[in-house]
């Protein structure tokens, strides 16, 4: 019969409570509204970093169809990967979609050399549309139809069903 | 108001994509908070992380090099960690049940899906300021107790067959 280790548990002190004194532990709504008045003022600067982060998606697309290989890959997914995360609060909701829907592509169950690079620049043109007409809903019929469009192309081509 | 003094706070903020990074320093500063580091991937957070001894992470799981993940598994199990018990907050785009996963079993304290509200990032420093997990050592694992559930609600030799999965504890709020 084999020994079992055992399982260590025990509780740290509790430095940050501490450090930070006691409160309620309920929201501090004054510290709420002031970042919330932070982010107002920084939303002035929103546009200039999707716009960046597309161009940077664009970049990186172009390195991938020149050099399919892992590196080029995980970049192109890691911007299409924040792209997903942060538009949305960079009041872009569809971008946010759209990029999400890209991510899905470089899930890592398609070879490299399987990526449809046709299917990427639809992606990034769709994204690149968004950006430059400025839609900041997620309730646009056009971009909706055109991410359902992309969404189920991506399904496709998971699937390895042959693309158009 | 809750009053806490988030100005005594040591916080790093780990995001490879500056954009993001500026938008949780703003936030963080507007809650009061002034020491705050920044670092724009894992190796630089690594090094920063024995310079400053932060209280607390926020740390991105997708980086350019060394992942969020691999840095957790560096703060909680590495000889030269300068704090393995430090609150570790993860803002990721990753949303499956699987990712939530994989950041608990790392040893992540706060799991925040993007995309980030102010709410969201308070929520998640007052979870760690007010409810912090007991720390667990076993064979395979060190970091915050994997569970939610107080250790007082014990219910004897059968407990873990009858909650086997129990995610959502960090997907939740």
């Amino acid at each position: 019969m084999t020994k079992q280790l055992p399982i260590e548990i025990f509780m740290p002190p509790n430095i940050l409570k501490a450090k930070v004194g006691s409160a309620t532990g309920a929201i501090d709504m004054a510290a709420i509204q002031r970042a919330e008045l932070a982010m107002e003022t920084l939303k002035t600067e929103f546009n200039d970093w999707v716009g960046a982060d597309v161009e940077r998606l664009g970049a990186c697309r172009d390195r991938f169809a020149e050099k399919p290989d892992p590196e080029t890959r995980d970049e192109l997914f890691r911007l299409a990967h924040d792209l997903k995360g942060q538009a949305t609060t960079f009041e872009y909701p569809m971008i946010a979609r759209m990029a999400a829907s890209l991510t899905r592509l470089f899930d890592g169950t398609k070879p490299t050399d399987t990526i449809p690079l046709s299917l990427v620049d639809a992606h990034i043109a769709a994204i690149r549309i968004v950006f430059r007409d400025k839609v900041r809903t997620a309730t646009d019929r056009i971009s909706i139809a055109v991410v359902e469009e992309l969404e189920a192309r991506v399904t496709d081509a998971l699937l390895g069903n042959v693309l158009d | 108001m809750s009053g806490y003094r988030f100005d005594r706070l040591k916080i790093l903020v780990v995001d490879d994509n500056q954009h993001m990074r500026k938008l949780v320093v703003t936030i963080l500063q507007a809650f009061g908070a002034i020491q705050i580091f920044e670092a724009a991937d894992g190796q630089r957070a690594w090094a920063m992380l024995r310079e400053a001894n932060p209280d607390v992470i926020f740390l991105d799981w997708q980086m350019d090099g060394m992942s969020g993940l691999d840095l957790v598994k560096m703060i909680r199990t590495s000889s030269q960690t300068p704090n393995p018990f430090v609150p570790i907050i993860m803002l990721t785009g990753h949303t499956h049940i699987d990712h939530v996963r994989q950041a608990r079993d790392a040893g992540v304290n706060e799991f925040l899906a993007k995309p980030v509200s102010v709410r969201a990032i308070m929520s998640r420093l007052v979870a760690v300021i007010e409810h912090p997990r007991p720390y667990v050592r076993t064979k395979g694992y060190f970091g915050p107790c994997r569970r939610r559930r107080p250790m007082d609600e014990y219910r004897g030799p059968e407990r873990r067959a009858a909650t086997a999965e129990e995610p959502k504890e960090m997907a939740a709020t």
